[in-house]
């Protein structure tokens, strides 16, 4: 499973681009299922946030989702913080 | 390992229309303006329908407060989040209260103060609706959180990463540039996105400048004219996020890339990303600015912040206001304010024709 994430906008205006390929992981069946409760979770389209609010773009084996601060659901939230700290 | 950070990559689709937001997107970045121009007007005219979405179902209807500051004093609460992402969080300090050890909690405190302080004294503005609305702030958002903003009622601010990233607290334009972004909404409300996002974005770079420079004394020849200096962590290779005096100098660092900011309009940067380069192409306002100010000298808040002011808040400038209409504005605000043909006039004249913008 590939995951992708895209963080745009926020103050600094600075893009941060991270993925991580869950095949062969230990914890691959862990990352398989909260991928899945952040997709359940994310929009179709980008949904409307804030100045300076940061957007993000997960995309899980080609299917992507959208969601923006201050309103990110929990499971997006865990799946962005993980895969900018621990993907390549 | 390290995660890739950079200001380039993939496209951003942000739309919700009949095409599909890629293709939008893609086409708005298109060589030919025939495929080009539609696309631009059809992402603008969608981000602004959201705007009054936004306006309507969360930020007018939230932001009632019975409560009112007084004419002349900020009504500042501080919120903790406890690095969690519940708003607004424990409160641990109101108006008239000591400092206390959480340095963080005493910046935000000062710097609502300081924001509030320059919209009274130089504008007669009272607070940030105009209307005395409270201020209230919340900090430790998140963990490791590298932003900060105002989402429509108060400010958010986190404690940024360390590493590239610190405390959102730390310099008191950022605070500012934030608040402003409320003053926007209660006023011009420009559409975030293209040009009118990105003289959103100037008006926030201008007043959060101001502020700094109104809280140290300085004139414009001494002040820095830097956003963000101060947030930088020491690895980082840069002074600052974004430079008014030379836009595209203010870093320029292995994993940050380098600072994308055009000075003039011949370096205008066409995107889709970044709501179509709002934090990017606000490099040609906020120079047009700093040309303006340092033209006149003394205290920028003084003359070129009162025409910036007059045309924020004068109910002339449209939401979809491109540079040349914010321009023409400026021009003939200080017209009007300080005569034709005036100092005032000729250097607001003169700084968009520095930078490229034509006035009418």
């Amino acid at each position: 499973m590939r995951i992708q994430v895209r963080r745009t906008g926020g103050f600094a205006g600075i893009e941060r681009y991270a993925e991580i390929d869950t095949a062969g992981r230990p914890d691959a069946d862990e990352w398989q299922a909260l991928a899945e409760r952040a997709l359940a979770a994310g929009q179709a389209t980008r949904p409307a946030g804030v100045p300076d609010g940061f957007g993000y773009e997960i995309t899980v084996d080609g299917r992507t989702v959208h969601a923006s601060d201050p309103r990110l659901p929990d499971d997006l939230r865990a799946l962005v913080t993980r895969v900018l700290k621990e993907g390549a | 390992m390290v995660p890739d950070m950079t200001t380039h990559g993939g496209h951003e689709p942000v739309f919700c229309t009949v095409v599909p937001p890629h293709l939008l997107d893609k086409l708005a970045r298109s060589d030919d303006p025939a495929v080009s121009g539609p696309a631009r007007r059809t992402l603008v005219r969608d981000s602004e329908l959201r705007g009054r979405r936004r306006v309507t179902s969360e930020f007018r209807l939230a932001a009632a407060p019975a409560v009112r500051a007084p004419s002349d004093r900020p009504l500042r609460t501080i919120y903790d989040a406890g690095n969690r992402t519940e708003l607004p969080g424990t409160k641990v300090r109101g108006e008239g209260d000591e400092p206390g050890r959480d340095a963080t909690v005493n910046r935000a405190y000062a710097g609502l103060g300081a924001t509030f302080e320059l919209f009274l004294k130089a504008y007669g503005r009272r607070s940030i609706d105009g209307d005395g609305l409270p201020l209230d702030a919340t900090v430790h958002y998140d963990e490791n959180y590298g932003n900060a903003f105002w989402n429509g009622e108060q400010m958010v601010f986190g404690d940024g990463d360390g590493e590239v990233f610190l405390d959102f607290t730390l310099p008191v334009d950022v605070i500012g540039h934030e608040l402003t972004h409320g003053v926007t909404q209660y006023t011009a409300n420009l559409t975030y996105y293209g040009q009118p996002g990105a003289l959103n974005e100037s008006m926030s770079d201008v007043f959060g400048s101001l502020i700094k420079q109104y809280t140290l004394g300085q004139t414009a020849s001494e002040a820095d004219w830097l956003i963000g200096a101060g947030l930088l962590a020491p690895g980082v290779t840069g002074v600052a996020l974004r430079s008014m005096k030379a836009p595209g100098t203010a870093y320029d660092d292995d994993v940050l890339g380098k600072d994308p900011q055009p000075a003039t309009m011949e370096d205008y940067v066409r995107t889709g990303r970044d709501n179509g380069g709002v934090h990017i192409n606000s490099g040609i306002p906020n120079h047009a600015f700093y040309l303006a100010a340092t033209a006149l000298g003394g205290h920028a808040w003084e003359k070129a912040g009162q025409i910036w002011y007059d045309v924020l808040t004068g109910g002339e400038l449209s939401e979809r206001a491109l540079f040349r209409d914010f321009a023409t504005l400026t021009v003939k605000a200080a017209r009007e304010r300080y005569g034709d043909g005036g100092d005032e006039h000729e250097a607001v004249r003169k700084a968009w024709g520095q930078v490229g913008v034509r006035t009418r």
